[in-house]
């Protein structure tokens, strides 16, 4: 079926009723008449040969010269990766990333390079596992370089790894991985899962230190980005550009691969939840009962363990090459063509479900601040131009929000959320008061670089995600989370959606107009 | 008059140790505690005090329920009336305080021991000697009487005359509030974490935070961090002047201040002094993970027989230190304590004596219900006026 | 008394053949003529599905604890396929019956040298029933043969093939032949190399029992015949890749690219010397000493 384009349903008697994610279950809510459903586009078509189409890329790059002609004996090559954060869910093997990187080591191979590392780019995420790295190389990459030290995580709290590569002209330090600032070549891949993935980010993010980081991932950069996912209008962009500009001018050589997927997002049997309502067959309905009515009975441990096995059947819907700049253009172009929906106007009430997943809770717990961070940090920030929702408007999520952390990936966030948190939740305040003893505490730094830990100050970015939604916003409920865990995040619980719109017309007035973002699969929604 | 007597009976010992392990203050119902018409005492040289308001403590608690150590056996004498915490009238219609402690001087031992001699009556050696009936305190002998009656014994050196902007509530906080005033001279650290939140937690918080406290004011910028469970419990504490967390977070609270590590459970730094104002296995264990190697472990709340690892202990260089009662000074300097920290506010219900299984199974249960110190009222009892 | 019991005649045994008539041509029922059309019907399917996934795995399993690499460069392919693998043992067989993709495993068919499994009919049967087999001939392959395996590629099902055309004599692989290039010519499916490593050392040519250990079997990246090119040339280059693949499963797939790329790949056929040369040069890949192999891998 040719790919029909995401689009606004206005609800009306005869609308089937809504699907709502609701972390590790779902649920169909009837919105009021007179709603309005923001859709995702389905699926772009797909390459049909994707390792050609990498091979093409690599050998016809925009604005830089074909990938062999870079290579030589005797220089020294990094690969940088993106980490478990990208594509979610993980997708089925062979992951991008293994084709990308196999592509430009055999090319490698054939120029007789020798001095190879490979790097995943986490910045201040967690380590990934063997398991992890061997899903995203692949076994063979894994096998040929691990062994020897030759593919690791990055590490942006050793004093030996990093180097210091200058300042920006707005005072911004570019601290970066030093084998991959002094490489001759830094080859970087790329999955653009969303548009404020890619580009300088990428390096000036992905393999940068807390000192760096702290730049752009701060409360004001982060209120001035309206949103963070529109280049134009993201102070968060801007940043990392600036940082960009340096690297090209201390001579990091950068080959930029990005690669850009449909919207396949959940392979069988959930694969009605990326149809339409009105389009579920008989067997989709099947499904959605048997798989809701068993999630209810199922305890919280195993329906996360099911969840977190799920593998998407994402495809790639493209692939460039080159330089930076270049190449993120036409990347931005592509996951704008996928996901971009035309939205008329804003609304008082924006109402979403939220998934099991976000990019921080991959193989782990979505604890409450994770929550927040997918709610008001990325789903609020899904659009061009205008917010879908009005200044003083209320957000509506659904998630269980459950009072649980993974005590291994999160420990920090435990901290943050029982002395942080119950403090206070405003992010300036928090910023000021606490970011610098969690950021330089020694046990968090430990954590991160021997075990699989965010970094101490990584749920300050978590809640700095949140800023410009808490600036703008009125005020957010959650439904069916545990209250008590919602009132600490300083939102409001409900039971249930029609408790919360009740609710929130206390503070945007009577018959206030209701929109939904029916998401995922993802969506930027352009508002006029 | 009416008095609640404790008497020696092994069946309803053990009764009472079962049904109190069932539910904490179910010891009173099959106890050996009982509601009794008793003979009015009188000694020769004594002072009569017809309690007003007397406290109901958490080491009566223990014994209610048959869980209190054996180690108290030879220092109490039964039958005896309980109560230590006590504000009444003498005949004159003097308010008094009575400072339970019955040390050498009391007893008519003469020369007094050389605690006593050193003003350290806590710390008496001769309780169980001299004129008087065995018994550590007023409400644990059967010579004076005890709180919870209608009428006890008091020696001159007990009372304490109550200041006229005191109220009842105030007076009867002053005894637990000196057991803080102690606890907190004791302290000599900068960090100081206390566990526990309930009467004395809150005491020894109000005694660290204001500058009567130690008399020195030394205590001034200490900085104190309580472990406390239940919400009334963390408002009162948040109110007196300490960072207040639950137990189950202060692992993580002592370790970010302290900038320290984490081995398994046990902190590598932590903090230079932990006040365990619970005294169970579990909090002293908590307390042993928190300090800082060569720290002090202070123990307010009565322990009894407790299970502990205490290797850390040894590797860690850790002191264990116990604080008992007061001095005749810290029981006066309380009252200071007491008007500063406005702590007639802990007293959270009172009962008549004839409601006295509600009382106790409101005291067990304090903070679960929201209260912390639950007294007797005696005022209103009417052979009060009959004495 | 005794009584005799008449042997039952014609036409209850066969008839004789009476004197001075010339008696037809028997046809040749087995070796390369063995009709296995019975073995890919349905019945015959179902009863190899359940030898294969039953008693061949566990077999498979116990005696050759394989480890299976390299699938992942097979996901892009649909359709039926020449599977290209170098031989050491009987082994082989099984081992790769169970190893192929699913989309594969129940729709194959192997050659088999008409010389050894078609001698008679019942070890015909048990080939083409257990293994899907069908005969073919070891050194040149008969028109007939390769009409046959292009009409069964025709209809669907893929093909298994040893192109070294029997199994090592020494341990060193043999020159490929041509009959998987000159198939994939004709019938323009893909060859996929596999190489299959650690068989011979549990039971090679001429071992009367078999020794446990563990193989890997490394499937490499499909190879379509190129426009214009021999078939000679082709099967070269389905050498070079099954080579390819045993560099990787010996050293890393990173060491077998760089030294495939400079043309360094070690042969698999060995050197042209004396015989206890050849079996110096080969190390420890025949062995079959009891000691274990180092459990720590050689990093270079």
């Amino acid at each position: 079926m040719a790919h029909r384009p995401g689009f606004v349903l206005e609800v009306d008697r005869s609308t089937p009723p809504t699907l709502f994610h609701h972390g590790e279950g779902f649920k169909l809510e009837k919105l009021p008449v007179g709603s309005r459903i923001i859709y995702p586009s389905e699926s772009l078509p797909t390459l049909k040969d994707p390792d050609g189409a990498i091979r093409h890329a690599l050998l016809n790059p925009v604005d830089k010269d074909p990938l062999p002609s870079l290579l030589f004996p005797g220089m020294k090559l990094t690969i940088a990766f993106d980490d478990i954060s990208l594509p979610l869910p993980k997708m089925r093997r062979p992951d991008i990333r293994q084709r990308v990187i196999e592509a430009v080591l055999d090319m490698a191979a054939e120029a007789g390079v020798d001095d190879v590392h490979l790097i995943a780019a986490l910045a201040l995420h967690r380590r990934m596992t063997e398991a992890e790295l061997r899903h995203a190389v692949g076994d063979r990459v894994y096998d040929a370089f691990a062994p020897r030290g030759l593919l690791y995580n990055h590490d942006a709290e050793d004093p030996e790894g990093m180097a210091f590569l200058g300042e920006t002209e707005k005072g911004e330090e570019v601290e970066i991985n030093k084998r991959a600032a002094e490489s001759d070549l830094l080859v970087y891949v790329n999955i653009n899962l969303v548009s404020m993935d890619g580009g300088w980010k990428s390096t000036a993010t992905g393999l940068a230190s807390y000192r760096s980081l702290r730049h752009h991932h701060n409360v004001h950069t982060m209120q001035h980005s309206k949103s963070f996912m529109d280049q134009h209008r993201s102070e968060l962009h801007s940043s990392n550009w600036r940082m960009g500009e340096v690297l090209k001018k201390s001579g990091v050589k950068v080959f930029q691969i990005e690669t850009t997927l449909n919207n396949d997002t959940f392979p069988s049997p959930f694969d009605f939840l990326q149809k339409r309502e009105w389009d579920w067959t008989a067997k989709d309905r099947a499904t959605f009962l048997a798989v809701s009515k068993t999630l209810d009975r199922t305890p919280a441990r195993i329906k996360r363990s099911i969840f977190q096995s799920i593998e998407a059947p994402h495809d790639m819907t493209g692939v460039n090459a080159g330089d930076v700049e270049a190449v993120h253009k036409l990347t931005t172009a592509k996951v704008f063509e996928q996901q971009l929906v035309q939205v008329e106007g804003q609304t008082d009430v924006l109402t979403m479900g939220l998934p099991y997943i976000c990019p921080y809770n991959v193989h782990s717990i979505m604890n409450p601040i994770l929550v927040a961070c997918l709610g008001l940090g990325y789903f609020f920030n899904l659009y061009r131009g205008k917010s879908p929702v009005r200044e003083g408007g209320v957000l509506i999520m659904s998630h269980p929000t459950p009072w649980e952390f993974h005590p291994v990936h999160h420990p920090s966030y435990i901290d943050f959320f029982d002395q942080v948190l119950s403090q206070t939740t405003d992010p300036v305040e928090i910023e000021k008061t606490y970011e610098k003893q969690f950021a330089e505490d020694e046990w968090y730094r430990h954590l991160y670089r021997t075990s699989y830990a965010y970094h101490g100050v990584h749920p300050f970015y978590m809640w700095y995600w949140c800023a410009h939604a808490l600036q703008h916003l009125g005020g957010v409920i959650i439904v069916g989370g545990d209250p008590k865990a919602v009132r600490r995040l300083g939102f409001k619980p409900a039971s249930t959606l029609r408790d919360a719109l009740e609710m929130a017309e206390d503070v945007v007035g009577r018959n206030p107009s209701i929109t939904h973002l029916h998401n995922p699969p993802l969506l930027v929604a352009e508002v006029k | 008059m009416k008095a609640l007597v404790f008497e020696r009976s092994l069946a309803r010992f053990a009764a009472a140790k079962v049904a109190g392990a069932l539910a904490p203050g179910r010891g009173a119902g099959p106890g050996p505690l009982r509601l009794k018409d008793v003979d009015v005492p009188a000694r020769d040289g004594w002072h009569r005090v017809r309690p007003r308001l007397a406290g109901i403590c958490g080491s009566d608690l223990s014994t209610i329920d048959g869980a209190s150590s054996r180690y108290f056996e030879p220092i109490v004498s039964f039958p005896f009336v309980p109560g230590h915490e006590i504000v009444g009238d003498l005949d004159d219609g003097t308010r008094v305080v009575v400072e339970p402690v019955l040390h050498c001087a009391i007893r008519g031992i003469a020369p007094v021991c050389d605690h006593c001699a050193a003003g350290q009556t806590n710390r008496c050696e001769r309780v169980a000697f001299g004129h008087l009936e065995p018994g550590l305190q007023t409400g644990f002998c059967e010579d004076t009487g005890g709180g919870w009656s209608t009428a006890m014994l008091a020696h001159d050196l007990q009372l304490h005359r109550v200041p006229d902007d005191f109220t009842d509530e105030m007076a009867v906080m002053v005894e637990p509030t000196a057991c803080g005033v102690h606890a907190a001279a004791s302290v000599t650290e900068e960090h100081v974490v206390v566990l526990g939140a309930g009467t004395i937690g809150l005491c020894v918080v109000a005694a660290l935070q204001s500058p009567s406290g130690s008399g020195s004011g030394k205590h001034d910028k200490t900085v104190v961090v309580a472990a406390a469970k239940h919400p009334i419990q963390r408002g009162l504490a948040t109110e007196l002047g300490a960072t207040v967390h639950t137990p189950d977070e202060l692992e993580g609270v002592i370790r970010r201040r302290t900038h320290s590590m984490l081995i398994g459970d046990q902190l590598t730094g932590g903090a230079d002094c932990v006040v365990d104002c619970i005294g169970s296995s579990q909090s002293l264990q908590q307390a042993l993970r928190i300090v800082a190697p060569g720290g002090t472990i202070y123990v307010v709340g009565m322990p009894a027989t407790v299970n502990l690892d205490l290797t850390g202990l040894w590797h860690r260089e850790v002191r264990i230190q116990g604080t008992y009662a007061y001095t005749h000074e810290e029981f006066e300097r309380a009252f200071d304590v007491v008007r500063a920290k406005d702590l007639g506010r802990l007293v959270s219900a009172t009962y008549p004596l004839d409601r006295w299984k509600d009382a106790i199974r409101h005291a067990a249960e304090a903070g679960r219900r929201g209260a912390v110190k639950i007294a007797f009222d005696l005022r209103n009892e009417k052979e009060r006026e009959r004495l | 008394m005794k009584v005799r019991v008449p042997r039952p005649g014609f036409p209850y045994s066969a008839p004789t053949t009476p004197r001075g008539v010339e008696p037809l041509p028997e046809e040749p029922r087995w070796g390369q003529d063995y009709d296995t059309d019975w073995a890919r019907r349905t019945p015959a399917r179902y009863a190899r599905f359940f030898i294969v996934e039953g008693p061949m795995r566990a077999a498979v399993r116990a005696l050759a604890s394989p480890t299976r690499r390299g699938q992942d460069r097979l996901d892009a392919v649909r359709g039926p396929v020449i599977f290209a693998a170098n031989h050491h043992s009987h082994l082989d067989t099984p081992l790769l019956l169970t190893s192929l993709p699913d989309r594969w495993r129940h729709k194959v068919v192997i050659a088999a040298a008409a010389d050894y499994f078609f001698t008679n009919r019942y070890t015909s049967a048990a080939s083409a029933l257990a293994m899907g087999a069908f005969p073919i001939e070891r050194k040149t392959v008969s028109r007939r043969s390769a009409d046959q395996a292009a009409a069964l590629i025709n209809e669907g099902w893929s093909l298994l093939i040893f192109p070294e055309g029997g199994r090592s004599p020494d341990g060193w692989g043999q020159g490929h032949r041509g009959g998987a290039a000159y198939l994939a010519s004709r019938t323009g499916v893909p060859v996929v190399p596999i190489h299959l490593e650690g068989t011979g050392r549990i039971f090679a040519k001429g071992d009367k029992k078999p020794r446990p250990g563990n193989t890997t079997v490394t499937f490499g990246a499909p190879l379509v015949s190129g426009e214009g090119e021999s078939s000679t040339r082709f099967a070269a280059r389905i050498e070079a890749a099954v080579a390819a693949l045993a560099d990787e499963a010996r050293t890393d797939w990173w060491s077998a690219r760089r030294r495939a790329h400079a043309g360094a790949t070690p042969s698999l056929v060995g050197p042209e010397t004396t015989s206890w040369r050849r079996a110096w040069a080969l190390g420890d890949r025949r062995s079959r000493s009891k000691r274990k192999r180092p459990a720590w891998p050689d990093l270079g």
